[in-house]
């Protein structure tokens, strides 16, 4: 188990996705589940460098020429 | 006008008119266009159902509101069809699933409501992949090759217009699927501004990425579909409080002035093929011998949206479908459910960094149009011409990284979605071999004004919306 002062990697890899997808007796193809992994790859490694300064909203104001 | 094949070829605008001028009747649109679904529908199958009794009930009080003086507006006595996610009561609205056969809803989706209120005739609900999400096939066939793909998920919209058995369609484009069937089809189609347009009773692929909009054969036919659904909807929670303006005002306004982005580098990757590149850089020399100012522009967002729309599209199906696909889960097919159902394994916090990257590129999208005072970003709607049918999710022959058509798709469609910025694709010409190409602009929020005038200004130099496909 890992230890609290030693967090896990947040990467998710096609393996975490396998074990989870059982848990939630989810039947997904390997090859899919690996792509997922991919793409959450990407989207853990934008969080980590890019995301601090943007909140979770959507916002469509009409003044982009303001 | 007798001729049943030249009243289905009219525009709305031109339909619009006739009636007005006593040239021709709602009802003799609403036959005519009903022979036409007759005569093209064993070869396209556009349509899930046909609301023929109801559509000359429609064009009868039609005729006798104009004939009173009782003008509801230009989409009146207009037969229009209605992509079958969008619910329709009393009628049947299956959204391309078993597990929705039979099912007949009890009140009218806002878009419906609109279409009604407009007094547009309803002619039929046009055919669906199975929950918008393409993954099956309808066996919904292009009129311009029967033998290739004629886009989706609103893929009947799409042919019904093509084949002239509907003036005008209702779509919905979570990643594309207006803008894709528009581009393969020869038409207009438009992704208005998120909020635009209610979505309320439109049967969900994912909340925050849907947009329910119009295909239509012309860019005012478009503009006038989309002033008679836009507007604000207290039932729809993410409905625009915005004012909607008349679109056709300034549709004629040319484009002397305009400002338009192209980002090369993304849009004109190396997954655009020559005849889409060709074209697409023909839109630009007209554009800008019209007048309009083309800067380059570079975007680097644009990068992540792929991954981003995917994570947000999978967690808010798999959320919308999870306790359905448990009980009827037998009634999807394998690969649609697996689409549907994999965000359950998304973890909360991944959902919320995507939603915080949509932010980003909507932040660096704002910034962009306001650093080069753009009113609109120009691209091939997509990379490709419409692909055979068994090669849509094959790996391309000419590309060494493994990419398919589809990958090419949503390379340039899921953009406008994850912003919510408008989004239009109109006619931008043709391959050699006889296959339409689009084009797509992008533009500011709640402006899709502009981007009208820029496709009206488009299209008046050139005639590629009035050529017909060649299998019907």
């Amino acid at each position: 188990m890992t230890k609290i002062d030693q967090p896990a990697d947040p990467a998710t890899s096609a393996d975490q996705l396998v074990r989870l997808a059982e848990m939630l007796r989810l039947d997904f193809a390997e090859e899919n589940l690996a792509a997922l992994a991919e793409q959450l790859r990407l989207i853990d490694a934008l969080e980590h460098a890019e995301l601090e300064d943007f909140p979770p909203i959507l916002r469509m104001d009409a003044d982009w020429h303001e | 006008m007798s001729d049943s094949s030249a009243l289905t070829d009219l525009s709305i605008s031109e339909a619009a008119a006739s009636l007005r001028c006593g040239e021709t009747t709602s009802v003799a649109l609403t036959q005519a266009t009903l022979a036409r679904i007759k005569e093209t529908e064993p070869t396209v199958q556009a349509y899930a159902t046909v609301t023929e009794e109801l559509a000359l009930e429609s064009a009868e009080r039609a005729d006798r509101e104009l004939a009173d003086g009782h003008d509801r507006g230009l989409l009146q006595g207009i037969p229009i069809g209605v992509k079958d996610n969008c619910n329709t009561k009393g009628i049947l609205t299956e959204v391309g699933s078993k597990a929705m056969e039979g099912f007949v809803p009890d009140y009218d989706s806002t878009v419906v409501a609109k279409l009604y209120a407009a007094g547009a005739v309803l002619i039929g609900k046009t055919r669906c992949h199975e929950w918008s999400c393409g993954g099956s096939e309808p066996p919904t066939r292009s009129a311009w090759d029967r033998d290739r793909f004629p886009g989706g998920s609103s893929i009947g919209s799409g042919v019904a217009l093509s084949a002239r058995s509907a003036f005008g369609t209702i779509g919905t484009d979570t990643g594309g699927s207006i803008r894709i069937p528009a581009t393969l089809n020869n038409l207009v189609g438009m992704k208005a501004t998120y909020g635009r347009v209610s979505a309320y009773g439109v049967l969900p692929l994912a909340w925050s990425l849907d947009h329910v909009g119009p295909l239509t054969r012309t860019a005012r036919d478009n503009a006038i579909m989309l002033g008679a659904i836009a507007g604000h909807d207290p039932n729809d929670a993410n409905s625009a409080r915005v004012d909607v303006p008349d679109f056709l005002t300034d549709i004629d306004g040319g484009v002397q002035g305009i400002r338009i982005g192209i980002d090369r580098d993304y849009f004109l990757y190396p997954g655009v093929v020559d005849s889409v590149r060709v074209v697409t850089e023909a839109v630009i020399d007209e554009l800008a011998a019209l007048g309009a100012k083309i800067i380059e522009v570079k975007l680097p967002e644009l990068e992540s949206t792929r991954e981003t729309q995917m994570t947000i599209r999978m967690v808010e199906s798999a959320s919308y479908h999870r306790h359905r696909i448990r009980e009827k889960g037998h009634l999807y097919s394998p690969g649609t459910r697996a689409t549907l159902q994999m965000g359950e394994v998304i973890l909360a916090t991944q959902y919320v960094a995507a939603l915080r990257a949509r932010e980003r590129f909507r932040s660096a999208m704002k910034d962009l149009f306001r650093r080069e005072y753009l009113h609109a970003l120009i691209s091939s709607t997509i990379p490709v011409s419409a692909p055979l049918l068994e090669d849509v999710w094959r790996p391309r022959d000419d590309m060494e990284n493994g990419e398919t058509p589809t990958d090419g798709f949503v390379h340039h469609v899921y953009p406008a979605n994850l912003s919510g910025q408008p989004a239009i694709s109109a006619p931008g010409g043709f391959t050699p071999e006889g296959l339409p190409i689009g084009y797509q602009l992008m533009g500011r929020p709640f402006d899709e004004a502009t981007l009208y005038r820029i496709a009206y200004a488009y299209e008046r130099t050139q005639n590629w919306h009035k050529r017909q496909p060649p299998q019907v």
